[in-house]
């Protein structure tokens, strides 16, 4: 019994030092946005690696997003008869949440993943001292970019996703249920759905981008112990990034009407 | 890729390997993702035929199966418990805007639970924490030559190291889905009494609830329970190039397990739902 009260104080002091740290990290890379203090042809490769090479992953799960959405109101939509309010149903849930969701949970496990193994490799060889043995300050010239990256990345690919979400589902509805795609457009924009709902998803993706790129970058610049930290590492950022967009996706429904 | 000139016309052919004018480019990528699919194959075939047939290993099974279930089952309540919650306020909200009546949403909730949430979303959620546990540990044994010292020692890599974490996955999933399931029906409860005065009684109503969706639901699991250890071994597998390539086959692993996991998702209800 006293070890198990001693184990769970052990991690919620875990998980306090972690959101501490994460903060401080998030007031560090602040002030340097704030005074442009960053380096922008990072940023810019950082972008073509997180962004347009997750491209493919991206369409093909807001593609199948879409399927799911239809197959899974399908039953419902049977049961009352009412056809024309599919395109609200698929719609609502795919901008307002599993859009965000399941595009986070994926450009998390290709962007965040990577991300914290190339920090926590270029940490464990030393190349951060390295940097800032030349005067070259690491959280400029490395964690600004990435941070910046993957937030940018992810807002986009949710833009990206809800629109390709809503367009696979417009045609699952064909063969599955014998709705014409005009009838899904029409209870899509039927007046149920409003540009809140759109923006509600949105405000999501920027809130997943930042702790999904907080937690990657700060398990990134801790990492210790050669290669098997820099496994463990990656494997601290999956969980942390997953478990903290389900958190916070509760927390901003609720926050955002 | 970075280091050839850019090409502006038919950069999407490109990415999926079909020119109109079939560059060598995008031939030799085609003919390695085919390669790459038929290893695939071979090694899901391989794998499944070892766990019918090999020798029982309980010791080596009933490590993967802590390792994969026993330390994954709190964050996958915590998680699935955030869930719940979300998914019955959202559905409140949704329901209120076109019916005032929000009697029927613990039991649609608990169809949409069985049918495909508890199981999708705890598969995403194992994909990430045991695919990548997976792939780095078989990536790192292949980078250290260990897989090549078990070959010489005549045992097969896919017996001796897929295998356990084959059949143990196939347990585990089914197992904490039903768990994570629980959890998040429990907290999604909680969210409609507070939120929407539903009483307890009310919203658990198994009416909507029949044998098919069962049925469906214990499908998924077990055939997620097969693609996440098959191809996160396959990731492993393929790790070439030191501890930067054990980075990328973890990546692959979850990226790769993730997708199969959406692809299935999707092929399994529209069979349920054609079926049933």
């Amino acid at each position: 019994m006293r070890a198990f009260v001693r184990a769970l104080g052990r991690s919620s002091l875990d998980v306090a030092a972690l959101v501490g740290a994460m903060g401080v990290l998030l007031g560090q890379i602040l002030a340097r946005l704030v005074r442009l203090d960053f380096d922008t042809d990072e940023v810019w490769s950082n972008l073509y690696e997180m962004g347009v090479r997750s491209l493919p992953i991206v369409v093909v799960t807001a593609l199948f997003t879409g399927g799911i959405m239809v197959v899974q109101s399908a039953p419902t939509v049977e049961r009352f008869g009412v056809h024309g309010l599919l395109g609200w149903g698929a719609g609502f849930g795919t901008l307002r949440e599993v859009g965000p969701l399941l595009t986070a949970l994926m450009i998390s496990g290709r962007v965040g993943a990577n991300n914290t193994a190339e920090l926590g490799t270029m940490m464990v060889t030393e190349q951060l001292d390295a940097l800032r043995a030349l005067a070259i300050d690491p959280l400029a010239f490395l964690v600004v970019p990435r941070f910046v990256g993957i937030v940018l990345t992810l807002f986009l690919s949710t833009i990206f996703a809800d629109v390709l979400a809503l367009i696979g589902a417009a045609f699952a509805g064909v063969p599955l249920l014998g709705v014409d795609p005009a009838v899904f457009y029409d209870g899509l924009t039927g007046g149920l759905i409003g540009i809140g709902d759109v923006m509600h998803g949105l405000v999501k993706s920027v809130v997943f981008g930042i702790v999904m790129a907080l937690s990657s970058c700060e398990f990134g610049i801790t990492t210790r112990g050669g290669a098997p930290g820099v496994g463990r590492a990656v494997n601290s950022t999956v969980v942390v990034s997953a478990a903290g967009i389900f958190v916070l996706d509760y927390l901003v429904s609720f926050a955002v009407r | 890729m970075s280091s050839s000139p850019p090409h502006h016309d038919g950069s999407l052919d490109e990415m999926l390997g079909l020119g109109a004018t079939p560059s060598t480019r995008s031939l030799a990528r085609l003919r390695a993702v085919v390669a790459d699919a038929t290893d695939l194959v071979a090694l899901a075939r391989s794998s499944i035929r070892c766990a019918l047939r090999g020798e029982p290993r309980a010791g080596a099974i009933a490590g993967q199966m802590y390792e994969i279930g026993n330390r994954s089952a709190a964050f996958l309540c915590v998680a699935m418990s955030f869930i719940g919650m979300i998914f019955v306020y959202q559905a409140g909200v949704q329901i209120r805007r076109v019916i005032p009546d929000v009697s029927q949403l613990g039991a649609t909730y608990l169809e949409l639970l069985v049918r495909d949430l508890a199981a999708s979303l705890s598969a995403l959620l194992l994909a990430t924490r045991v695919g990548a546990g997976i792939a780095a540990e078989i990536g790192s044994m292949v980078v250290t030559e260990q897989v090549d010292a078990l070959r010489m020692c005549a045992a097969d890599p896919v017996d001796y190291l897929v295998r356990p974490r084959l059949v143990a996955c196939l347990v585990m999933t089914t197992v904490l889905t039903v768990i994570a399931g629980c959890a998040a029906y429990l907290s999604g409860m909680w969210t409609a009494q507070a939120f929407f005065s539903i009483n307890p009684r009310t919203f658990a109503d198994p009416t909507l609830l029949d044998a098919g969706d069962v049925v469906v639901g214990l499908a998924k699991c077990l055939a997620y329970g097969m693609a996440i250890p098959i191809m996160s071994a396959h990731a492993g597998l393929g790790a070439r190039g030191g501890s930067a390539g054990v980075g990328r086959a973890t990546t692959r692993a979850v990226v790769s397990s993730s997708l199969a996991i959406i692809a299935l998702d999707f092929l399994i209800s529209a069979a349920g739902y054609l079926v049933f």
